[in-house]
C-alpha cells in the first residue's frame, strides 16, 4: 500500500497575456473537481509553471507577512501573493532579489474585486532560473499556446467553444503576441534580422504596456489578502 | 466459419443459457437464408422469436460491449470493462473509497471508486465486470471512475493480465521538476535482508523497529505542461545532478545537526529546473536510470514554433 498523488494537476505553460486576461472560472462535472480558470484560448488550468523576471517584491499584510510579487514574461506581468502559509516559497523568496530571473510553480487563484474578477498566483515553489531555461520556457509556452489557438480555430472541443463564447477571443491578436514573444528570444540566437519589424515591435510594446496599466488598475483596490492564501 | 455459422454462433451465445440447440439454429438459419432467400435481419428476427416462444427466453437479452483497456484512449467516455484488480493503493481522501490499478490481457489502467458511489469493496487478485464507468484525465493519466450509476460484478473467470514486464517501458522525458516530496533527501531504509523499505517515523511498515541504513534519493514531480510524472531519482542520479552523494549528504546532516538540511539544499538546487530523464515508466513511477539538466537546442525549438505559426 502506497499513497498516491490523487490530485496532481498539470502545471500549464501559459503567457501572462493569456492568463491575466482570464476572468471565467469553471469546474469539471466530476465530484470534487477543483476550480479552474478558463483562459481566452480555452485552457482550463489551476496550476502553472512560469519563468520570468521578478520585478517587484513588496511586503504586505498586517504584519508584513505576505509578499506581493510581480513576475514579467515576454507578454506582460503576473501578480502573485506569497504568505507564510507556503513556507517553502516564502523562505525561498526571502533570499531572492528583484530583477532576478525566477522559475515558479503556482496555483492559480481568481479574486473577485469591485472592478471585476482577476487572476493572481499563489506560488508553491520559487527558485532562481537561468537564461537558457527561460528561452526554453518561452519556446514550449509558444508551442502550447499555438496548439491552443489551433484548437480554438477548429472550435470542436467544449472548452474552446466556451472560451469563444465567453471572451470572443481575437485569435490573430494572440498569434501576434506569441510571435513577438518568440522573436524577442530569437534575437539572441541570430535568427532575427528584419529591421523594419524591430521598429514595429517597439511601437507595439509601448502600446501593450499602456493597456496593461489600465488592465491592472485593480491593484490599487484594497483586498483581503488572506482569502487568496486559502487552499 | 461461414456466414450462416457465424450468425448462428451469435444467437447461440445469446441464448445458450436457455437450453437451445446449436444444430437446430444452424438448420433453421440455412433454410431461411439459403432456401427461402430472406434478408438476414428478417431471418434473425424469425429465429429469435422462435426461441422466445419455444424456450421461454426473455424478449431482450442484454448484450454488453466490453471495452478492452488498450482501447481506452480518451476521457469523458462511458465504458464497461472486464478486469482484474492488480493493486489497491491507499486513498488519501475521504471522498475516495478505493483507488488502484486494474488490468486485462491488453493493458492496465488506474481506477477509483468514489465513496458516494457506495459500492462493496473490490479485492486485489479478483476479477470483475466494471459497468458504466467513466474515463477521466488526471494530470495526463487516464482513470476509470466508479460512480453511483456504475455497477461492479465479481466474476469467476481469472483474467490473464498482461505480464508486468510488458507494462513498464523505456522512456525519455523532458520536464520541469515542479515538486520534491518530503520523503526525499537523506532517508533511512530497513536493513532486513531483501526489504529495503523506507522507514517512516522510526519504523519499517513491515518489520517495525529495525536497524536503519541511510540512503539518498529524490521523489518528485516532473511536469512537461501536458502531464506529470512521479519521478524517482536514486543516489547516483542525485550525485550526477548536484555533486552530493550519500557521504556528502551525511556530512551535511552532521554539520548542521539536521537531516532535513540535505533536502533543503536539494530543493534549492533542483526545483524549477528542466531535467532530462531516461528511465523506466511503470504505471505509477518514472524510475530514472539516467538524469541530467536539460540542455535545450533553442534553434530546434524555434523551428517547431515557426512550423506551428505557419499552420495556424
Ligand atoms: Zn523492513
Amino acid at each position: 500500500m502506497t499513497t498516491v498523488f490523487l490530485k496532481r494537476e498539470v502545471a500549464r505553460r501559459v503567457f501572462a497575456k493569456e492568463l491575466m486576461s482570464s476572468t471565467y472560472t469553471i469546474r469539471d462535472e466530476s465530484e470534487k473537481s477543483p476550480l479552474y480558470v478558463l483562459t481566452p484560448l480555452g485552457l482550463k488550468c489551476n496550476r502553472v509553471f512560469i519563468i520570468g523576471v521578478l520585478t517587484e517584491k513588496e511586503e504586505r499584510g498586517e504584519d508584513g507577512n505576505i509578499y506581493r510579487i510581480r513576475v514579467i514574461d515576454q507578454t506582460g506581468s503576473f501578480i502573485g501573493y506569497v504568505g507564510k502559509y507556503q513556507p517553502e516559497a516564502y523562505e525561498a523568496l526571502e533570499d531572492i532579489d528583484t530583477l532576478t530571473l525566477v522559475a515558479l510553480t503556482a496555483k492559480v487563484r481568481v479574486f473577485e474585486g469591485e472592478t471585476g474578477k482577476f487572476v493572481t498566483l499563489r506560488p508553491e515553489t520559487i527558485s532562481i532560473a537561468d537564461p537558457e531555461s527561460r528561452d526554453y520556457w518561452v519556446m514550449e509556452t509558444a508551442v502550447q499556446s499555438l496548439e491552443r489557438i489551433r484548437e480554438m480555430k477548429k472550435g470542436e472541443s467544449e472548452t474552446a467553444k466556451l472560451a469563444m463564447e465567453v471572451y470572443n477571443t481575437d485569435l490573430e491578436e494572440y498569434k501576434r503576441v506569441v510571435k513577438e514573444a518568440v522573436e524577442r528570444v530569437m534575437e539572441d540566437y541570430g535568427e532575427f534580422d528584419v529591421e523594419e519589424e524591430m521598429l514595429e515591435e517597439e511601437e507595439e510594446e509601448e502600446e501593450l504596456e499602456l493597456n496593461e496599466d489600465e488592465d491592472l488598475s485593480f491593484e490599487e483596490e484594497e483586498i483581503d489578502l488572506t482569502e487568496l492564501l486559502k487552499d | 466459419m461461414d456466414r450462416v455459422e457465424k450468425l448462428a454462433e451469435q444467437i447461440f451465445e445469446d441464448y445458450k443459457d436457455y437450453g437451445v440447440d446449436r444444430r437446430e439454429i444452424v438448420e433453421k438459419l440455412k433454410k431461411l437464408l439459403i432456401e427461402f432467400r430472406v434478408p438476414e435481419n428478417e431471418a434473425l428476427r424469425t429465429i429469435r422469436n422462435y426461441i422466445i416462444r419455444e424456450y421461454g427466453a426473455p424478449a431482450t437479452i442484454r448484450r454488453e460491449k466490453i471495452t478492452k483497456i488498450e482501447e481506452i484512449k480518451e476521457p469523458n467516455k462511458w465504458v464497461t470493462v472486464k478486469a482484474k484488480v492488480i493493486q489497491l493503493w491507499e486513498s488519501s481522501s475521504p471522498s475516495i473509497a478505493q483507488v488502484g490499478l486494474i488490468g486485462d490481457e491488453t493493458g492496465y489502467i488506474r481506477f477509483l471508486v468514489w465513496t458516494k458511489a457506495k459500492k462493496p469493496p473490490v479485492e486485489e487478485g479478483k476479477s470483475y465486470i466494471f459497468r458504466n464507468v467513466v474515463v477521466d484525465d488526471f494530470g495526463g493519466v487516464l482513470r476509470l471512475n466508479v460512480t453511483k450509476i456504475s455497477e461492479i460484478e465479481e466474476i469467476d473467470e481469472d483474467i490473464k493480465v498482461k505480464p508486468p514486464e510488458d507494462v513498464s517501458e523505456e522512456v525519455e522525458v523532458v520536464g520541469a521538476l515542479v515538486a520534491i516530496q518530503q520523503n526525499s533527501g537523506l532517508i533511512q531504509r530497513c536493513s532486513v535482508e531483501g526489504c529495503n523499505r523506507v522507514i517512516k517515523m522510526g519504523k519499517c511498515p513491515e518489520h517495525g523497529k529495525t536497524k536503519p541504513k541511510d540512503d539518498l534519493r529524490i521523489k518528485g514531480v516532473l511536469d512537461d505542461g501536458y502531464r506529470t510524472y512521479e519521478v524517482i531519482i536514486n543516489e547516483e542520479g542525485v550525485k550526477a545532478l548536484t555533486g552530493i552523494d550519500l557521504e556528502k549528504a551525511k556530512k551535511i546532516a552532521e554539520e548542521t545537526l539536521d537531516r532535513n538540511a540535505v533536502l533543503i539544499e536539494l530543493k534549492k538546487m533542483l526545483l524549477g529546473k528542466y531535467l532530462r530523464v531516461v528511465g523506466t515508466a511503470t504505471p505509477r513511477y518514472l524510475i530514472a536510470r539516467h538524469v541530467e539538466f536539460f540542455k535545450p537546442d533553442i534553434r530546434k525549438e524555434i523551428e517547431k514554433v515557426r512550423a506551428l505559426l505557419e499552420e495556424v
